[in-house]
Order: structure tokens, then sequence, then C-alpha cells
């Protein structure tokens, strides 16, 4: 029933966000108000329609309705309840499905806040957003469907992907998500503004939206940065994989549109720029969506192979050269007034940010492409390894790091370098001491000097542009706390700005560490045995081991010394996920200012007396975390509305007031709770101090499994409907067809005819047929029974199930005259299927 | 020289630069990335030479010492151009078609590591490493990626016999 009505709320939402694409072009046609309100109806009814979709699913996944398939690959029962939440959007079908929602809603905020239109730039750029959302909710409606529904219906789900039962993987796909379709909105604005010759105006309209979506694709790179580090234990962070590439090239064009905006706002130009950005950063969300679902790029983050390849390129295609066609019929609108002339003035210094954002994308897009791309050319296929990512971005994130640290010392337009005078004390020595405290602490490395140096002139300069703004406050009576408070309020987007600037710096410094001076080895440990590593002494105290209802974990105590003092216990642990077959190795982690100490438990042999333990030694690791958080706070400073306008305004405002009061409070509560995940204790920190129960560490039997063709069928006793008992053992010396089966299961009545029928053909030829329902349905087992009219023998058991290993009902198992399985069907079985398999057995 | 001038040349050195850097880093940094087919197909020239390859996990060749930590298997050919993959039905399909053709081309792999969490039957293995004279492949770094697992699998299916 959920299925039905979740499959026609997005069906529906299709159909009204294509009347609202329609009747928003028709309103610019006309020129008229009434079609164009009826628009904005439309995209409303979408987003409450797709909404509704996402709550239909979500209430699927709470309730366990596995009957769906989408629900059935990606929960449980014994899934907790956050992670039942997360896994909506856990695999493709039900990640699109919110992709498009969240379009619609901006769509819908878009549209409702026109009134400060003054032209069609809006119900223009409708058009172009309800169409975008037409494409992802067809996508979702007719190819990625999470409605439809199985074969049969299993017990239990699947379960979600040990790798994903992370608090980070709560918000790191929904904050991406957020990320890319927000950049939509900018592309859509740049369409409207060249079709409505609004050239100067749109930076204004579409600079929050920019902001908003490239915080929040930012968000999304640091919480999977973050699980990354968390969860894989690998001991790093990024590795350049094309999963991750796709993420960050749009955000990279994004921030370059970001500075390309508040350039054409302030002195006009770079209005190219401006369009050909918001442009890319729209292209590679596309490009990136349909690297990681096509299967054409290898990675280990890549969703499953799927049939979406197509009709992404297809959309890229037409986005791409149906915007350039744009672009080239209003070209004499995009050459306007140019740049300044010199290059060391603010605005040359911008472009050169602006080139070398670009020149970074585009490296990372060949390094991603690198391998079709070079059997294109010389037939031979090279791969592009994280040093040559390192290599080949390095340089050109030093430039950025340099030019952020110039730049904003330039005055405006006429400035030069030889005006710096004063304000260039700060960052000089910033570059002189950051070197020189690095090396004090033992990094001593050239290249990481100067990359040092790089980050000091950076970080000096934008500490200085702070204080300055402070001491030029408080000169005027204001008390230093006021003063922070009102220059912050004030001029949120340069401050908050500069606190961008200052944690990209910060998290400079934990690339420095890490990337420059990573330490990895591997010990084998007695119990009882202790290691050297650098300055710490670890000890291997003990192996310890808890069976879990969907995993065996097992923990590895190991005791860190520092200089004789203890430091802690940190307890790297291996999950074994039974259903899953799956090992996942959960690091633990001792983060600290100057390092982080990584351990993650290999394996163990001998009965857990011996452990094999990977020990990583992250420098100044825990900088990039640091800079995280005041990347997402100098963000939100920047994205934060100004009170002081609205506060002007009529009733009507007032009310559109509230709502963004509300929006900003969610926003907020989302940010923070991703923080929480983020930046809580990395797990393992503190390791368990509950023994097992179980003493030994002979792995304890988990749920039973499904036995193969060839193997002995698990021995059972089962109560049947007359009273009686029956055995494996009572079956013997004939053949056995054992239908799994519950009467609330439309799969199930189905076959049941052909059950009896089959029984009855064969009931002389020595072949046996038991039903196993569930006891707790013995009432509708009964009627079933009798309506049906089943003469073979039925029974209730709940154990023999588990110990059938089956995922669901129906499920049919064959059993030969000596107690060995023969032939097992999930799902509904049919009387031809069943006639095949059993001549074969009785011909014998 | 004019204004516009001085972007046209500041922005062609920085992606001259730039183009340098990619061709060099391609030239000293990035891999040959073969199929095991090509890689015996170069004969004793394979041998010590960095190179990147892909193939199909065969699952009961696993063997881990956890005291080393050494993990050694054994991986099957499977076609590296994507379109090829495609007419194969797919990766999961070729995937399946490598492991269960006696024929197709293997590799014995020796990666001195622990054991990755997704090494298993019939996931795909991206090796980064050197063929070496003993004709096993040593590994530097393994990537693996199972294609059906999470989206069409049925885990628990019995397989077919």
């Amino acid at each position: 029933m959920l299925a039905q009505i979740g499959s026609m709320f997005t069906g529906l939402a299709l159909a009204t966000i294509l009347y609202a694409a329609g009747a928003a072009f028709w309103s610019t046609r006309r020129d008229d108000r009434r079609w164009w309100k009826s628009s904005r109806n439309g995209v409303l009814a979408t987003a409450g329609l797709l909404g509704a979709s996402v709550a239909v699913l979500l209430a699927a996944f709470l309730d366990d309705q596995f009957y769906i398939r989408y629900v059935m690959q990606h929960s449980s029962r014994d899934l907790p309840l956050y992670l039942k939440v997360s896994a909506v959007w856990g695999g493709q079908n039900g990640s699109l499905l919110l992709w498009a929602f969240l379009q619609a809603v901006f769509a819908a905020v878009l549209a409702s806040r026109s009134s400060k239109d003054p032209g069609l730039l809006v119900p223009w750029a409708t058009v172009f957003l309800s169409l975008i959302t037409a494409f992802f909710v067809a996508v979702t409606f007719f190819l990625s469907n999470p409605f439809v529904i199985s074969q049969s219906v299993p017990v239990d789900g699947q379960g979600l992907n040990p790798l994903l039962r992370h608090p980070g993987m709560v918000f790191h796909p929904p904050a991406l998500y957020l990320g890319y379709v927000g950049l939509a909105v900018p592309f859509a604005l740049a369409l409207a503004a060249l079709i409505t010759r609004r050239i100067e105006e749109w930076p204004r309209a579409a600079r929050r939206w920019t902001l908003a979506a490239w915080l929040f694709l930012g968000l999304g790179l640091l919480l999977g940065m973050r699980w990354a580090y968390d969860v894989l234990g690998w001991g790093g962070y990024w590795g350049w994989d094309p999963v991750e590439n796709a993420g960050l090239m749009p955000w990279l064009t994004a921030t370059a549109l970001l500075h390309a905006l508040v350039m054409q706002d302030q002195r006009r130009g770079f209005r190219w720029w401006n369009v050909t950005l918001a442009l890319l950063s729209f292209v590679l969300v596309l490009f990136g969506t349909f690297t990681t679902r096509s299967g054409l790029i290898q990675s280990v983050h890549a969703f499953a192979r799927s049939n979406l390849g197509p009709y992404f390129l297809a959309a890229m295609g037409v986005t791409l050269f149906g915007s350039l066609a744009l672009f080239y019929s209003r070209r004499s609108l995009l050459s306007g007034p140019t740049a300044s002339e010199d290059l060391f003035s603010r605005e040359g210094m911008f472009t050169l940010t602006l080139i070398l954002f670009l020149t970074i994308t585009g490296s990372v897009f060949v390094g991603s492409v690198l391998p079709t791309l070079t059997e294109a050319l010389a037939n031979q296929r090279f791969e592009a390894g994280p040093s040559w990512f390192d290599r080949v971005t390095g340089p050109q994130f030093a430039a950025l790091v340099l030019v952020m640290g110039v730049c904003p010392l330039l005055g405006q337009a006429v400035g030069t370098v030889r005006r710096l005078g004063k304000r260039g004390i700060a960052p000089a020595l910033g570059a002189v001491l950051a070197p020189v405290g690095g090396a004090v602490a033992g990094f001593t490395r050239p290249f990481s000097l100067i990359g040092f140096a790089l980050v000091g002139l950076a970080g000096g300069t934008a500490v200085a542009e702070i204080v300055r703004g402070v001491t030029a406050r408080s000169r005027q009576g204001e008390s230093v706390p006021a003063a922070i408070w009102r220059l912050f309020g004030r001029h949120r987007r340069r401050y908050g700005g500069y606190l961008v600037h200052a944690g990209v710096i910060l998290m400079a410094v934990g690339v420095i560490g890490t990337r420059f001076y990573p330490f990895e080895t591997e010990a084998v440990l007695t119990r009882g045995e202790s290691i050297d590593v650098k300055e710490y002494r670890l000890v291997f105290e003990d192996l310890e081991q808890d069976v879990l209802s969907d995993r065996v974990t097992t923990q590895a105590l190991i005791s860190v010394y520092r200089s004789g003092r203890q430091l802690g216990t940190l307890g790297p642990k291996l999950d074994e996920y039974s259903s899953f077959r799956q090992t996942v190795a959960a690091p633990a982690v001792r983060a600290g200012i100057r390092e982080d100490l990584y351990l993650v438990l290999a394996g163990w042999t001998d009965e857990g007396a011996q452990a094999t333990v990977k020990i990583f030694i992250n420098p100044l690791a825990s900088f990039l975390w640091l800079g995280g958080l005041v990347f997402m706070a100098g963000g939100t400073i920047a994205v934060w509305p100004s009170t002081r306008k609205a506060r002007m305004g009529e009733p009507a405002a007032r009310k559109r007031r509230v709502w963004s009061t509300v929006g900003l409070i969610v926003g907020v509560v989302l940010l923070a709770l991703a923080v929480w995940a983020m930046w809580r204790p990395a797990q393992g920190t503190a390791a368990s101090a509950s023994r097992s129960e179980q003493g030994g560490l002979g792995l304890a039997a988990g749920r039973g499994s499904r036995p193969r063709v060839g193997e002995p069928a698990p021995d059972f006793s089962v109560d049947l409907l007359d009273g009686s008992t029956l055995s494996l053992s009572d079956l013997r010396g004939q053949v056995s067809v054992i239908n799994f089966w519950s009467p609330e299961c439309q799969p199930c009545e189905d076959e049941l005819p052909d059950l009896q029928t089959i029984w009855e053909e064969y009931q002389d030829k020595g072949v046996a047929f038991l039903g196993v329902s569930f006891p707790d349905l013995e009432a509708s087992t009964r009627e079933m029974v009798s309506e049906f009219g089943i003469t073979y023998l039925n029974g209730l058991d709940a154990v023999m199930p588990v110990d059938y290993g089956i995922t669901g009902v129906p499920e049919t198992f064959i059993i030969g005259p000596q107690g060995s399985v023969i032939y097992v069907h999930i799902g509904p079985v049919t009387a031809d299927r069943l006639r095949t398999e059993l001549d074969t057995l009785v011909a014998e | 020289m004019t204004g516009k001038m001085k972007y046209i040349v500041a922005g062609s050195l920085i992606v001259a630069a730039v183009i340098y850097l990619i061709v060099t880093s391609t030239g000293s940094t990035a891999r040959y990335f073969l199929t095991i087919d090509e890689l015996k197909g170069m004969g004793s020239d394979a041998q010590g030479r960095p190179v990147t390859i892909s193939g199909a996990v065969l699952g009961e060749t696993i063997s881990y010492d956890a005291s080393q930590p050494k993990v050694t298997f054994t991986i099957v050919n499977v076609p590296g151009d994507p379109r090829e993959v495609e007419r194969g039905g797919g990766l999961a399909e070729v995937l399946h078609d490598a492991v269960t053709d006696p024929d197709a081309p293997r590799l014995e792999v020796v990666y001195e590591d622990i054991k990755p969490d997704l090494l298993q039957h019939e996931s795909q293995a991206i090796i980064r490493g050197q063929l070496q004279q003993d004709g096993r492949f040593y590994a530097e770094e393994v990537l693996l990626k199972c294609p059906t697992r999470y989206e069409e699998g049925v885990p628990g299916e019995p397989e077919e016999s």
C-alpha cells in the first residue's frame, strides 16, 4: 500500500512540475502574473508531493516494509533508528528521490521570493529549475523508482552496508545533495539573465544561493573526509578517488563563482566569468552523478553500475550545448565593461584566483579521466594515482594560498604592490614565523617549509584584517567583544570570508603535516608485549570479543605510553558482519595537536594471544578538522541574512521573515548535528571496559545460513496442524518438498494451488510435502489451509526458518532421501519448475 | 603591453605551467593500466615495472596470514575497456563470467598488508604493484569493489552447482 502511495506521489509530482515549467514559460511570453502565480503553485505542489514521497519512503523504512525492494536492500529489523532514517538515502533510488525533492524545494523557495524581482528573472529561472527538477523526478519515477515491490516478502532486510553505519554518513549525502541542487539555482538565474538581458542584476540574486550551495557542498566534502578517516581505516582522509573528485570539482568552480559574483556586483566586469562558472558548476554536478553511476570510472565509493549513465550524459549534452548556444547569441551582452588593466590590482589578483581555480579543476578532471584520455590519445591506458594528483595540484594549491595572502592587501582596483606599506607587516611576519615554528616542531623538509611560509603569509593577512577591523571599532569606544560582534554582524560576507580563509589555511597546515610526514608501520604483538613507535610505547593488553545481533566484534586493548606516562587505552576493532560476510576494521584514534596516533587491528592468531596492528602517525591531522570547523563557522556567518533590511518590511515581509527564521533554525540545528557527527571523538578512543561474557575466543555460531545444495539439511522438529510433531528423520527415505510460507504474503498465496497440484501428482511416487508457517499466525494459517483445500502436511515453527537461513517467504527446499539439500528456490515456485526437479529425482 | 594582453600572457603562463605539470607527472607517476592478458603478453618486459592491473578475485584462493600480515590471492582477467564490459552485460556479469572461466588468464597476487575489507569472491580488484621474477604480482595498493553487493545481490543465494 505504502509503495503505491509513494509511487503515485512521485508520478503526480512529475505532472505538476512539468505544468509549472509550462506555466512559467507562458507567463514570460504573456507577461501575465496569473500564469506566474499558477506556476508558483505548481512548484510548491511539486515540493509538497515529493516531500510526501520521501515521508512515505521514510515510513516504509521505519515500519520495516521489506516487501519494498529498496527497503529490503538497505535496511533490517535490528538497525538503530537513526540508521533507518539515513538508509532512505543509502542507495541510488532513494538518494535520487531525495535529490529531486531538494531540487523542488529550492525551486519553490526561489519562486516564492519573486516579489523582490523587478523583471522576469525569477519566472525564467523557474522554467529552467522546473525542467531540471522534472529530469530528476522522471529519472526517479521511470528508471530508479524506490517503491518497486519485490517478488517475495523477506522476513528481514539485507541491512545497511556496514561501511555506511556512521553518524557522519547520516549527514554527508544530504549535505552534498543540498550543495548539488543549490548550484542549479545560479545556473538557472544566469540563463534567465541572458534571456531577459538583466546581466547586471543576476549576481546579486544568485549570491546567497551560491554561498549556501557552496557551504553545504563543503560540509559534505568535510564529512566525507572525516568518515574516510574514522571508518575506512587506511589512515588517510582523501584518496583522490574519482567519486571524491566528482564532489570536489563543482566545489572548486563554485568557490570561483562566489568570488566572481562579488566582483561583478562591486565593479562590473566579470560577466563572461560568471555565466561560464555557473554553467561549469552545474555541468560538473551532472558529470559527477554520471561518472559515479555509469560504471565508467572505477571507484570504491561508486554506486553499483546502473542504467542511468546515458540519460545523464544526454542531460549534460543538452545543458552544455544549449547554454553555449545561448551564450553565443548574447555575446554582445557578455562582452560588457572590462576589468581593471593592472594585473597587480585586486581585480587582477581575483582574475588570477579564478584562473587557478579553473586550472585545478581542469587538472582534477584530467586525472579522473586519464585512463580513458590516454587510451584515446596514445592507445595506452595510464592511470593517475594519489601521487599524480599531489604532484599536479600541490603547486597550484600553493599558488592559491599565496594569492589568498596577497589579494586582501591590495586596495581596490587602483591599489598596487608599492602601496602595501604597513599592511604588509603582519603577513611578512607570518611568512617568517610559521616556517620557523614548523622547523622548531621538527618539520624541516624544504617543501613543507615553503608551505608553512605561504600558510603564514595568508594566515597573517586574514588575522591582520580581522584585528584591524576590531581595533578600528574599539578605538571609537567599543569594547573588544562588542567590536568583534558588530564587525562580524555588520559585514558578514567580508569578515565571514576572512574566517573561511583562516579555516582553509588551518586545513592547509593539516595537509602539509599529513602529506609530507606520513608514517606507518605494522607490528605483531603477543599478549603483554610492547613496542616502541617513535616516542610512543604501545602495550598489547588483551583481545576481547563480543557477539552482537548483527556482527561479531573483536577489539584489541592497547595501552599507550609516552615518556613513561600512560596516555590511555586504544581499542581498534574488527567487526565481522555475518549477513554481509564482510569485515570492517574500525580504527582507534588518539588525536593530539601535534599528531594523531591511529591504530588499526589487522587480525589476530593463536586464539587471540597474538594480534597484528597497523600503526599510523598523522602529524597535524587535528588542524584539518579544526580548520573545517572554522571554515563552517565563517561560511555560516557569511550566508546569514541581514536582519536590518527585513525589519523595515510590511506584514508580508514579516511573515516571510518568520519563515526564513524557521528555515534558519532548521539549518543551524542540522549544521550543529552534522558538526557533532563529524567532530565527536573518533571511535575507539576509549576502549570499552566491559569484558565479554563469552570468555574464550571461539567464534559463536551466528544466525543460521541457508544450507547449500549438496549439504545436509538442518534437523528440525515442527508442530503440525493436526497436533503431532514431525522431524527430519521422519522424512528419511523419501524425497521431501519443504515450503516456507506465511498466510500474509501474496506470492505465497499464489503458489499454494500449484503446490497442492504437484502434491496430488507425486504423493504416490514417494514424495513428501511439508508447509511451514509461523506460530504467531496459527489462526490465519489454518484458515488458508482449509480455504485452499490443502491436503499435504502443514506445521508451525519459528526456529526452522532461522536454521534454514531463509531470507523471506516463500522459499522452497527439496531434500533427498539421504537428508541432503537437492534444490532451493527463493520466491514463488511454479508447478512446472517443481515437476522438472521432481521428475529427475523420482526417476532415479 | 595593454591590460588585456597582460592577462592573456599571465593566464597562458599558468596554463602552460599546469600542462607541463600534467605531462611530466603522467610520465613519472602515472602507471600503465593493464589487464592480466596484456601483462602476460609483455613477457619478461613486464617484470619490475610499476603498473596497475585489474581483475576479478577468485574467492577460494584468498589466504591471509595475519601474523605477517600478508594476503595472497589469485585474480582472473577481465576486459579493461568499459565498452567491452558493457557488451559483456555489465561489470557484475563480466566478473562472474571471469571467475567461472577455467581458461581465462590468471595471476597470483601477493599483498603484504592487512586483508582489505572488501576482498572477496568476484569482487573487482584494481591493484598497483609490479610483477616479479617468480611470476607473482607484488601489490603495493589494492582497491576493491563489489558491484553487485548492495544493489542487485540477494545474499545467501545458493550458488549454482
